[in-house]
């Protein structure tokens, strides 16, 4: 009897500070394994250009630590401290867009889409602030418009919403995949919202059928058409035709995944690293993964992906009202249209657009970005009544 | 606050999401599934075509040797020197080094070692000892590349023979081009994995196909035989002040040519040279010719007009043809008239009347004439082309000449008569031994040839080269009568200057005047054999337009007597009187 009183009373204080550790677990288990992947993919380079072998691995260390401290600050903050913020967060995000262009914006790769903040030392991507920002706000919306949000004008105002700092992104920074992430987390976050299915198969039919239409025009077309875009669908086609142009990238990832084979070369022996796969340590990372730790290592870290989707989804489910379960999904689709997309980039399942693998990719803000995503859901699944579980 | 309720629908959407993500993120698996097991060999292999450089290892070339085992052409190892630009650590030092040792100018070196490119050579031909002393210094960004490179320890020995060979170590003339196949090997490599930039990545190390050596070569030549003719040839040319001497030692049995000389040589280990002397700037066009002039073997390359060494063939001719016995009367008056064109004899007082015997011992015009017309030009002709003086002997060495002949249309009594004597149509030397060899060994006509067989690097033969013999070009009653007649000639005629005491030699002398007639320009020849009852051993020798006395007899027939004199004894060739 005094046995199972002590349990009980034992249960009773993990219902009071329920955390999820698995989620943290596998958040931290990617991190560190990004960082020793980033270190394998990215030495050979570095030491060539910065004589120290660790530059990216540094750098990228520096964000992380930075990450996991705000990470754990919003987890211990209760989420419906936000709330007031998420008409702020909009407007911020629609107006850091534009900075870009001003002199605090900072060029790489001849892309324009950072910002430096001044004193900081650090580039700030407005991107992964609109996709925080974004998140809070739609959460926000859908638990003040209630009910409405089920009819059908409360979900085009809904998808109207997110459009102007979509198309900001879009025009702006010229950045297809960021606005393309943006629009889908909304996508997402309306989807769950209203309880019909037939609107979102109809987008999700039409959007497949443009897409289709968008393919075979410019395959019919080709050459002549040119562009940057329609360079990348060509190359996507067929990448060993195009394999000094727009293929490279993408022919140089084939490479290194198909010659990892189902064992791979072992971790650091990757050829493909060497300068062939271009920023293997940024977007390409999986194919370096594929190629050293072989079909496994990549079966891997598909598999953390979907553990960790898994356990947003039961925090979702759990959560304590409408606005953490937003929250939470807001996070998830995120987190799942990068992994997915990147994935797809990187096998040359879908044509070459510029997106990090979450959590292992080298990337800064990226990384510090989803660590606030992180500590917010941590702080949802806080609320949770064990009893309920 | 905000605290709308969360709904089963919700629920239930997300549980949608998280089945919909993670039915896509197990189609991209079952994508990778199938780029890294069904197309893994497809792009690994690009990716190894991508990585990897090749170097070549070139392959030893074959040896040739001579019929004692004598290496008459070697590999000699040299090295080529290069710098790689990234790797050098300290310039200056590699500079001042390779300065020093290469014996080459600063700004030469400076150039090349501060040039940006993957790798620089800054030598090649580099002695072995001075490349492993550069190796010694072990410097950074400096490789010495091992090489082999060709050599021919007896210089000018049999030049234009053996050939040389090109940078590449491809022959370029002489066996070395016959004999390609065998002697060049198979080149290996070296599979270096480099990065997108080029450089070489070390610790991948390095895959190595080894070459093949070449295979040696075995020739007939006798280094000893031909050196002493080279001898022979180079006093005559220089007592003689002739433009060239000639001389072609073979085994009438089987064809193998013992010595092949034809001075003057050149230097096959710096086959380039000019004569010295030669203005610096002529054409690249006027050198080539320059160089081919030099590298030209009279043997085989050129034709000339044989003279009375042809009278053998006509004679066998006439005996196989039966219509003269070594008994038939021939009266010489110093002349004979043919048509209405009249035709000196060398003894203008006349031989007077001789049988068919002495009119050989006599060399005599008129005699064998009188030989050929009585064959007549269908019968000549058809004896000709049986002896295969149409043809190519086929001798294993580039370039051989053709006979240049008159057409049987266009042929009458005067051509017909001065062909019985050896004039007006030309032949090869290599030719001319070929077909008298035909004539003396009982009729089989051999083809003349140098490569003997081909060893592999442990001495196995590889291949053993086999050459067509035509039998039955004449009875060997005629060959027999032929060797009997030429040994009178050497014996008691006009060749008596061929005669070594104690052999029994066969032979016949040979004055050609050359075109255009008058010139006082002459080739004199001999061509011997021993023993004569059964002849191993054939030599002709053709000394190019002599200054002084220019009779056959008298210039050439002493080259062969002293060649005889010294290899008879050398090849083991019994005296007859032992």
């Amino acid at each position: 009897m005094a046995i199972q009183r002590s349990v009980r009373r034992k249960r009773k204080e993990q219902a009071e500070y329920f955390f999820d550790y698995s989620l943290l677990f596998i958040v931290l288990f990617l991190l560190g394994f990004g960082l020793v992947m980033i270190y394998s993919a990215s030495s050979y380079e570095a030491f060539q250009d910065f004589k120290d072998a660790a530059y990216y691995l540094k750098k990228q260390l520096i964000a992380c630590m930075i990450g996991l401290a705000l990470m754990i600050i919003v987890a211990n903050i209760p989420y419906h401290f936000w709330e007031r913020f998420a008409g702020l967060g909009y407007v911020v995000s629609l107006l850091l867009v534009p900075l870009v262009l001003t002199p605090l914006g900072v060029e790489s790769r001849g892309a324009r889409r950072w910002i430096r903040i001044p004193g900081v030392g650090l580039n700030l991507q407005p991107a992964e602030v609109a996709k925080l920002c974004m998140v809070l706000f739609l959460a926000v919306m859908v638990c003040k418009m209630g009910k409405s949000v089920r009819g059908l004008k409360g979900f085009l105002l809904m998808m109207a919403m997110p459009l102007p700092i979509v198309l900001e992104i879009y025009i702006i920074t010229n950045n297809l995949s960021s606005a393309i992430i943006i629009m889908g987390i909304s996508v997402l976050m309306v989807f769950v919202a209203s309880p019909d299915y037939k609107k979102f198969v109809f987008m999700g039919l039409s959007a497949v059928a443009v897409v289709a239409v968008m393919v075979f025009v410019i395959v019919s077309t080709s050459a002549e058409g040119g562009g940057f875009r329609s360079e990348r669908i060509l190359a996507w086609l067929d990448p060993e035709s195009h394999s000094q142009g727009k293929g490279w990238q993408t022919l140089q990832a084939l490479y290194a995944i198909g010659s990892g084979g189902i064992w791979g070369k072992g971790l650091g022996q990757s050829m493909q690293k060497l300068d062939f796969v271009p920023e293997a340590q940024n977007d390409m990372i999986f194919s370096i993964i594929c190629e050293e730790l072989g079909l496994f290592g990549g079966i891997a870290v598909i598999l953390m992906f979907i553990m960790l989707l898994w356990r947003m989804m039961v925090i979702a489910n759990n959560a304590p009202d409408l606005f953490g379960a937003m929250l939470v999904v807001g996070v998830m689709g995120h987190i799942a249209i990068q992994t997915i997309l990147n994935i797809a980039v990187v096998t040359n399942t879908i044509p070459n657009t510029g997106i990090s693998l979450p959590f292992i990719s080298y990337g800064g803000s990226s990384v510090m970005f989803l660590l606030i995503e992180i500590g917010l859901v941590l702080s949802v699944a806080k609320r949770i009544q064990l009893k309920e579980l | 606050m905000l605290s709308d309720n969360n709904k089963i629908f919700h629920r239930k959407k997300v549980l949608v999401i998280f089945f919909g993500c993670a039915a896509l993120l197990l189609l991209l698996f079952g994508r990778l599934l199938y780029l890294m097991i069904w197309q893994a060999d497809h792009y690994s292999k690009l990716a190894t075509d991508l990585h990897e450089r090749e170097r070549s290892i070139k392959a030893a070339r074959g040896r040739i040797l001579d019929c004692n085992g004598v290496v008459l052409a070697d590999n000699k190892t040299v090295c080529t020197v290069s710098v790689i630009h990234n790797q050098i650590k300290d310039p200056e030092e590699v500079i001042g080094i390779l300065c020093r040792e290469l014996d080459l100018s600063e700004e030469y070196v400076r150039k090349r070692v501060e040039k940006y490119s993957s790798m620089e050579r800054i030598k090649s031909n580099v002695d072995k000892s001075i490349g492993d002393r550069i190796r010694e210094y072990d410097l950074a960004g400096v490789k010495v590349d091992e090489d082999y490179k060709r050599y021919y320890p007896y210089n000018d020995l049999a030049s234009k023979v053996l050939g040389f060979t090109g940078g590449d170590n491809q022959g370029i003339i002489g066996l070395e081009v016959i004999y390609e196949e065998y002697l060049q090997g198979k080149a290996g490599t070296i599979l270096t994995m480099t990065d997108a930039r080029g450089i070489e990545v070390e610790e991948a190390g390095e895959r190595r196909i080894e070459p093949v050596n070449g295979n040696d070569l075995c020739i007939s030549i006798d280094r000893n035989i031909q050196t002493y003719a080279a001898q022979l040839a180079q006093q005559a040319c220089a007592a003689k002040e002739a433009e060239g001497v000639s001389i072609i030692v073979m085994n009438p049995q089987n064809g193998e040519i013992i010595a092949m000389v034809d001075v003057p040589e050149f230097n096959l280990n710096d086959p380039y040279a000019l004569p010295e002397g030669t203005s610096e700037n002529i054409s690249e066009q006027e050198k080539q010719n320059l160089l081919n002039g030099i590298w030209r073997n009279g043997c085989i390359n050129d034709t000339y007009e044989p003279g009375s060494t042809f009278k053998i063939i006509t004679a066998a001719a006439g005996l196989e043809a039966g219509v003269v016995t070594p008994q038939s009367s021939f009266n010489c008056p110093g002349f004979i008239v043919v048509d209405d064109r009249k035709i000196r004899c060398h003894k203008t007082a006349g031989h007077g009347s001789q049988d068919f015997v002495h009119a050989m011992m006599n060399s005599c015009n008129p005699a064998l004439i009188t030989l050929g017309l009585r064959l007549g030009l269908d019968s000549y002709y058809e004896y000709f082309e049986k002896f295969g003086l149409k043809t190519k002997t086929g001798i294993d060495l580039p370039g051989e000449a053709g006979t240049i002949m008159h057409k049987k249309e266009d042929m009458g009594n005067v051509e017909l008569a001065t062909v019985s004597f050896g004039q007006s149509f030309q032949i090869t030397p290599i030719q001319l031994v070929t077909t008298v060899s035909s004539i003396i060994n009982g009729g089989n006509r051999v083809t003349p040839h140098f490569g003997v067989k081909a060893l592999d690097e442990e001495g196995n033969v590889v291949k053993t080269f086999e050459y067509p013999v035509t039998e039955g070009i004449v009875s060997e009653k005629t060959s027999e009568t032929m060797r009997e007649i030429l040994e009178m000639v050497v014996a008691e005629g006009s060749g008596k200057n061929g005669a070594v005491a104690g052999f029994r030699i066969g032979g016949k002398t040979a004055t050609s005047q050359t075109i255009p007639r008058g010139s006082g320009r002459y080739i004199a020849s001999f061509i011997g054999f021993a023993p004569a009852d059964d002849p191993q051993v054939i030599a002709l020798a053709i000394v190019d337009y002599p200054k002084g006395t220019y009779y056959g007899g008298q210039v050439a027939a002493p080259i062969v007597r002293q060649l005889f004199e010294n290899i008879l004894p050398y090849l083991g060739i019994m005296e007859y009187n032992q």
